[in-house]
């Protein structure tokens, strides 16, 4: 390491710490985890601050739960509501977002659309699936760069009632550029602009919990529900 | 007594779906996390809900568990933490401040616990002695309690700024003695 890196790799050590005491604001927290997806050294150096911090549960007594909590998570993992049997959902650990590519999931999802909904190309060269930590909104997104099309496909989950969900681009170390607000309807399209064509390889993206219509300020202003990088297929 | 080798294990096989290895997960490691979230939110039904939510959230990680390279405990811990955390956050937000004040726990200390290796807890306890008292303090209270920059710069009767610059020094110092 030449000393150049030194106080590169000093703010990512003080970074990961803040983001594992939960510090950072909802943006730079969201920001700090889309590169964790790409950033093996700074996951390293989230990992030992997160070790080093759960020596303070060290000293905090164990505690026998009452039985009603196991049969309250059986209930709602293995319920009759339950859809996504046997498969263990998705989700980064860090923090409340989760990234990570399940193509067989994909595959089979983009199997379901509904024939007048728009049908992503089965060649498109990318896809993102982008999922809550918790399973409560799976959104899969397939780009053709060919077009500049990005169809989503919302799986589980919704807007919470009079909000919105809004898709963001966290391109590199760039602030998050709005994609646009999510259809209603469960599968629809975006159009990428052109100016952002080239930075969708690599990306993230992310969705934010909104007003209706989106974000008044053009940055997330809510609770980042869900996130997942861009990957060629 | 469950080994660190065993409770990896479980995790790996409920990753793939094994109700059976979850509830052998959830027998070896409900008590201590269920500890946590008493410690965090100083309330027995609202950590009742969370420990729910937390065996939820760890069904749906666990085939992820490798990819972030946390010990089996420490990721269960960190999950189990970060979610009474958050519930935490949500009451303080809908609290008046005395009750705020009320709702924060007092630090007792308990038993042994498994989860944590003695030496890992002198180490972390040696190097956060080497910092001012009050930086300390802030680090624990950020940890445990959830406190916020702007909750912690209120509690220490200074400006955010300083109070951010402060932490910041601080966790730098840490780390260097956490790897000496």
């Amino acid at each position: 390491m030449s000393d150049q890196d030194q106080p590169d790799r000093d703010e990512d050590r003080i970074l990961a710490g803040e983001y594992a005491l939960g510090l950072l604001s909802p943006e730079a927290a969201a920001a700090f985890e889309a590169r964790l997806v790409r950033e093996p050294e700074l996951r390293d150096a989230y990992a030992a601050w997160a070790e080093d911090f759960a020596a303070m549960t060290g000293d905090i007594a164990p505690q026998q739960p009452p039985a009603r909590v196991w049969a309250g998570i059986e209930g709602q993992l293995f319920g009759a509501a339950r859809r996504r049997t046997g498969l263990p959902g998705h989700g980064w650990l860090w923090g409340g977002v989760s990234a990570g590519v399940a193509a067989l999931v994909l595959v089979f999802g983009l199997g379901i659309f509904r024939p007048q909904a728009p049908v992503a190309p089965v060649d498109a060269p990318y896809l993102a699936d982008l999922a809550a930590e918790d399973g409560s909104l799976v959104v899969q997104a397939v780009y053709d760069d060919a077009t500049g099309t990005l169809f989503v496909a919302r799986e589980t989950g919704a807007a919470a009632p009079g909000r919105a969900l809004e898709l963001w681009l966290i391109a590199g170390e760039a602030a998050p550029v709005s994609l646009g607000v999510l259809p209603e309807e469960a599968r629809g399209v975006l159009d990428v602009p052109e100016a952002l064509r080239d930075r969708v390889d690599g990306a993230v993206l992310a969705i934010s919990d909104e007003p209706s219509g989106g974000s008044p300020t053009g940055a997330p202003t809510g609770a980042v529900l869900a996130a997942g990088p861009v990957r060629g297929i | 007594m469950t080994t660190r080798d065993d409770i990896e294990t479980l995790i790996l096989r409920v990753g793939t779906g094994d109700r059976a290895a979850f509830r052998a997960l959830y027998a070896a490691t409900s008590a201590k996390l269920f500890g946590v979230a008493l410690r965090v939110l100083g309330d027995r039904a609202e950590a009742e809900e969370v420990l729910q939510e937390i065996y939820v959230k760890i069904w749906h990680n666990a085939a992820r568990y490798n990819v972030n390279g946390l010990s089996p405990m420490t990721w269960l811990i960190t999950i189990a933490r970060n979610a009474a955390v958050d519930r935490l956050r949500k009451l303080r937000r809908a609290d008046s401040p005395a009750e705020l004040q009320e709702r924060i726990a007092d630090p007792g200390a308990g038993p042994e616990a498994m989860a944590i290796a003695a030496s890992e807890r002198a180490r972390l306890a040696t190097c956060l002695a080497e910092l001012a008292a009050t930086h300390a303090e802030a680090i624990r209270r950020a940890y445990l309690e959830g406190e916020t920059y702007a909750e912690l710069a209120a509690r220490f009767d200074v400006p955010l700024n300083t109070m951010r610059t402060w932490l910041r020094r601080s966790l730098l110092k840490l780390r260097e003695c956490l790897t000496r």
